[in-house]
């Protein structure tokens, strides 16, 4: 499988010999020893430091098909250099429109879709209890707004996201009880006020771009969503699928790096009146995204060892086959 | 499947053989690299190589393992260049 590669170090990326090069810069802009970047293994790049390319790079890029992904100093998604699609398919794209415009058809997707992932969360409190934390009033509470959803037949979808709404509230205040040493005090974002804050919104923007460079594999139209308002300047389909493996993914992770202690206090910065990770945090974090979204689990109807990402792309298939009217849409829920 | 990939190749060739396997692999040091790799990515490479070596000179190995996991690296003494997807 080719990998993710994640660049940290300022640098000059360039095409070299029909493969990539990359030359880290130092503090003083001297050149140091290039690391050569073999273009068959690469699946995509994340860029989080400072890069130095041209367009024959991009050209190079746009020709092997990989997307490569920004983010800002304070690691947030800036946007995404995208290949020319190369997947492309009328039928889908009406049909997909179509799902969109029909209020009853939408709404069918819409929730499904949540109901995957306030299911994923019910799995992760859950796993909690059944690690000795306290936390099933924050569960039975969100079994209560899970039922309404799935019984919700003619639901605007402004309501249904209230509803969503309603639920991560009740899920974060259970964070408090999962997470040892860390407060988390609600959600707060734009910027994230302390620490727990931070690691979410991290996390999540690495899911959203996870999101998009799978969907971007598929012939959906990234931009045309259902749970999420397709609005502009966004792949609101991304934001769709992140909602199902944002427990199974983020939450997850986050819990067993603060519990664990791998990501300590020192590992963020805390300035003004924000809180972000800083470098070797989010180096230690992406290390184990990166390793998780290579787990492979079992799975069932294939019988078959999938990786997470892998998993991902699978629900866009399977929204294929929804709008389509192959087969129904069932949301990935988790197991275990 | 995770492969090493040494080679022993003429002078003239031995540039292009190496500027082949960067596209495929990591170098790690003189004429050896190592990586994932498919089957068919692995089979283009060496068809790639059939077109510029010289059989009656030259040789490629390509040692196989299915898994990184299973294949137990000791370096003694500099590594040249460890390959991580951190960079």
């Amino acid at each position: 499988m080719p990998k993710t590669y994640y660049l940290f170090n300022p640098g000059r990326l360039s095409k070299n010999n029909r493969s990539l090069k990359f030359t880290p810069v130092d503090a003083e802009g001297n050149a140091k020893k290039p690391t050569y970047l073999p273009i068959n293994d690469i699946n995509e790049l994340c860029v989080l430091g400072s890069l130095d390319a041209n367009s024959a790079l991009y050209n190079f890029l746009g020709q092997q098909k990989i997307p490569v992904h920004f983010f800002d100093y304070y690691e947030h998604y800036t946007g995404s250099f995208m290949p020319k699609d190369y997947l492309l398919a009328g039928k889908v794209h009406i049909a997909q429109t179509q799902a969109y415009t029909q209020p009853a058809q939408r709404l069918v997707i819409a929730r499904k879709l949540l109901e995957g992932g306030i299911y994923n969360m019910l799995k992760n409190l859950g796993y909690y209890q059944n690690r000795g934390k306290e936390v099933t009033v924050y569960g039975s509470k969100i079994k209560q707004y899970y039922e309404t959803i799935r019984q919700a037949q003619e639901m605007p979808i402004a309501e249904l996201m209230g509803l969503e709404g309603n639920v991560r509230q009740v899920y974060y205040q259970a964070f408090d009880t999962i997470i040892n040493d860390f407060a988390m005090q609600g959600r707060s974002r734009q910027p994230p006020l302390n620490e727990v804050n931070a690691l979410i919104s991290f996390g999540n923007s690495f899911c959203y771009n996870l999101c998009v460079g799978q969907i971007y594999h598929t012939q959906l139209d990234p931009t045309i969503s259902f749970l999420h308002e397709p609005g502009a300047r966004r792949y609101s389909l991304a934001l769709d699928i992140a909602e199902v493996f944002k427990p199974v993914l983020v939450d997850r992770l986050i819990f067993a790096l603060l519990n664990k202690k791998q990501i300590q206090a020192k590992h963020f910065d805390k300035k003004l009146n924000a809180c972000y990770l800083n470098e070797s945090g989010g180096k230690i974090y992406l290390k184990a995204w990166d390793e998780r979204l290579k787990e492979t689990i079992k799975h069932r109807a294939m019988n078959k060892n999938v990786s997470y990402r892998r998993l991902v792309r699978m629900e866009c298939y399977k929204l294929v086959k929804h709008v389509l009217g192959i087969d129904e849409y069932s949301p990935f829920k988790m197991r275990w | 499947m995770y492969v090493i990939l040494v080679y022993d190749c003429g002078e003239k060739r031995v540039n292009k053989m190496r500027k082949l396997c960067r596209r495929y692999l990591h170098w790690i040091q003189n004429s050896v690299f190592e990586g994932e790799i498919s089957e068919v990515k692995l089979k283009e490479l060496l068809l790639e190589a059939d077109q510029f070596i010289d059989k009656a000179y030259d040789s490629i190995i390509v040692f196989k393992s299915r898994e990184q996991k299973w294949l137990d690296k000791q370096i003694v003494g500099q590594e040249k260049n460890d390959l991580d997807n951190f960079i």
